[in-house]
């Protein structure tokens, strides 16, 4: 059997045993990659280099970020910021036609920059945003929607796990990430934001208005959360003047976040306690799903299937734009069956290297499969944000936390859209780090 | 079965707590390593330490993970399927990655008595680090022992349900 075609078996065989199976994703790409191995080469070799790859990817100093960062994110999701957050949102937008949607997405933009969890996001967001929409007699559409894929911000703006996983394994600089990042972000923000209001423009009986706040108000609700938000600008600016490496960052915002919870008197002992075995649990999953694509990798690597596909897409007779859009087809309907981090894993040594191929910008393609992808947190059959927000919010069928959903998905195909015609959106801040 | 899974949560909270110790030393000795660069100069090895601190906490939690459902796993189809293959596939799943994990675990173990053997010691703190490989057979072997609780667990629930 040639290499190309164990290849495409071993690929094949992963997927069988992803999907009909059910192995946890890590488990599978390690057994496929060290099955796979061991043909090719030995059984020797594939014991020694499942030995050594562990070894050397759990003691990996550049991974060390990952736990540092979740640390930071479920210490602020412990003490109670994002609900700050959306209280000083409500106060300041909370007045005008569908506000408190709009403070909803952006308080969902504000947490992101400090907790990259989705699930974290939209389990609070249900918590604290949807009593005030209904309340204000929001349309349930609107709010669920507008919930649930403001949540999935947490993966886009930095620091987000999937950004760090796409710069370790694409050797690509993570600060360049996280700035590009907080571009695609921030836009994607915007648009969300956009959406609610074209929607309560169209149907003004989907967002009454909230009550008004004066000026002392709107002051006086900033304190408790800004703190938070100086942190993530310390990170982000220590990463920008190269003052601290990403593991650095992620480790002064996670000791900067335990003291400013401390001082707020917003962190029991049992919240840290919960914090520390969450981020265990967490980091671990990353960790392993990791791991297992990096024995798959190596796989890959002795078949030189990626470099085979990359060589054959670039030779196909179609437009670069065409096959971009293709390889992001792929992510959406990869994203909407499997875990995003994942299919990103699986992914990228096929996909990254096409990419460069083609002359795309690396940290661009990072950023933008990274919002692609996120599109499968909000949409069936997985879409794990939406179950959140649909499991929290008792009153409302899960067909119509959907539908409000798909309202929003024509922002995250204009976002794309945008940063396809207009690379600078993504590049601008990356560039400056030069 | 219950003493199975009571040592499973024994041993899973023990190493826990151990990995969750360790973390809270990373960014502690990461803080201190920033702030002494500003005034006297880099604590030396704080990077091997890092790594070899983050291999155990990693390892340490890979029970515990386990015993919490924490891996993903792409289950739309596995959802899907009537009770006795969904328990059929649960004791083929946890079989096999149970075995896979032992024997990683035993390699690991064999790398670790390579590099004691061989008296290997680290590049810039000159110490020997064989013991964190160690550690992280150690946690492989609890997630293999997890997992063979949960085999036996799906075993036992199909044998129970044919009677």
């Amino acid at each position: 059997m040639s290499l190309t075609l164990i290849g495409i078996t071993g690929i094949l065989m992963l997927l069988f045993i992803l999907f009909v199976f059910g192995i946890p994703v890590g488990f599978a790409m390690g057994i496929v990659g060290f099955c796979g191995f061991s043909y090719v080469i030995t059984l020797d070799a594939g014991f020694n280099m499942l030995a050594s790859v562990t070894w050397d990817t759990f003691s990996s100093y550049g991974l060390t970020v990952i736990p540092l960062f979740i640390f930071m994110g479920q210490i602020a999701f412990y003490s109670g910021v994002n609900e700050k957050l959306y209280n000083a949102a409500f106060t300041w937008v909370g007045h005008i036609r569908g506000g408190i949607a709009m403070a909803t997405v952006m308080a969902c933009a504000a947490f992101a920059a400090i907790c990259g969890s989705n699930a974290a996001t939209a389990a609070t967001m249900t918590t604290v945003a949807l009593p005030q929409m209904n309340k204000y007699k929001y349309e349930p559409m609107l709010s669920t929607g507008a919930i649930a894929c403001g949540s999935t911000l947490g993966v886009v703006i930095p620091p987000s796990v999937v950004l760090i996983i796409i710069g370790l394994s694409t050797e690509q600089s993570i600060a360049k990430l996280f700035y590009g990042g907080l571009g695609a972000g921030l836009l994607l923000a915007i648009l969300l934001t956009l959406t609610v209001y074209v929607l309560c423009t169209i149907h003004p009986e989907w967002g009454p208005v909230g009550k008004k706040t004066t000026f002392k108000e709107k002051i006086k609700s900033l304190a408790g959360a800004v703190e938070m938000l100086i942190l993530f600008m310390v990170v982000m600016l220590g990463l920008y003047f190269g003052l601290f490496t990403p593991t650095e960052a992620g480790a002064i915002g996670s000791f900067f976040a335990v003291v400013i919870a401390l001082v707020q008197r917003k962190l029991s002992w049992n919240d840290f306690y919960n914090s520390i075995f969450d981020t265990l649990r967490i980091s671990c999953m990353v960790i392993v799903i990791i791991t297992g694509a990096m024995i798959f990798g190596r796989f890959l690597a002795i078949t030189r299937i990626p470099f085979d596909i990359a060589d054959w897409v670039v030779a196909l007779p179609f437009s670069k734009i065409t096959i971009m859009a293709i390889i992001f087809g792929i992510y959406i309907i990869g994203g909407a069956v499997m875990d995003a981090l994942a299919l990103l894993l699986i992914t990228i040594p096929i996909f990254f290297p096409v990419a460069m191929e083609l002359g795309y910008d690396p940290i661009w393609f990072g950023v933008t499969i990274t919002i692609v992808t996120t599109l499968g947190a909000v949409t069936p059959p997985v879409g794990a944000t939406t179950y959140v927000v649909g499991g929290m919010a008792k009153d409302v069928p899960l067909e119509k936390v959907f539908k409000g959903v798909a309202y929003f998905l024509p922002a995250y195909i204009i976002c794309v859209i945008l940063m396809m015609l207009f690379p600078k959106v993504v590049l601008f801040l990356p560039n400056l780090l030069n | 079965m219950d003493f199975l899974i009571k040592i499973n949560k024994f041993l899973n909270k023990m190493l826990t707590l151990t990995g969750g110790a360790l973390l809270v030393g990373m960014i502690l000795l990461t803080c201190a390593n920033i702030l002494s660069r500003q005034v006297y100069g880099p604590i030396p090895g704080t990077f091997e330490l890092m790594g070899y601190a983050g291999a155990v906490v990693t390892a340490f939690a890979l029970g515990y993970t386990q015993f919490t459902n924490g891996h993903i796993s792409v289950d739309v189809l596995v959802n899907a399927y009537p009770k006795p293959l969904k328990r059929f596939i649960s004791i083929i799943n946890h079989g096999v990655c149970c075995f896979f994990f032992f024997i990683a675990s035993w390699y690991i173990v064999q790398k670790a008595l390579t590099l004691k053997n061989a008296n290997e010691i680290s590049e810039t703190l000159r110490i020997i680090y064989y013991p964190f490989i160690f550690a992280v057979a150690l946690g492989c072997l609890i997630l293999a022992l997890a997992l063979f609780t949960d085999f036996l667990k799906a075993l036992l629930v199909q044998k129970g349900s044919v009677k």
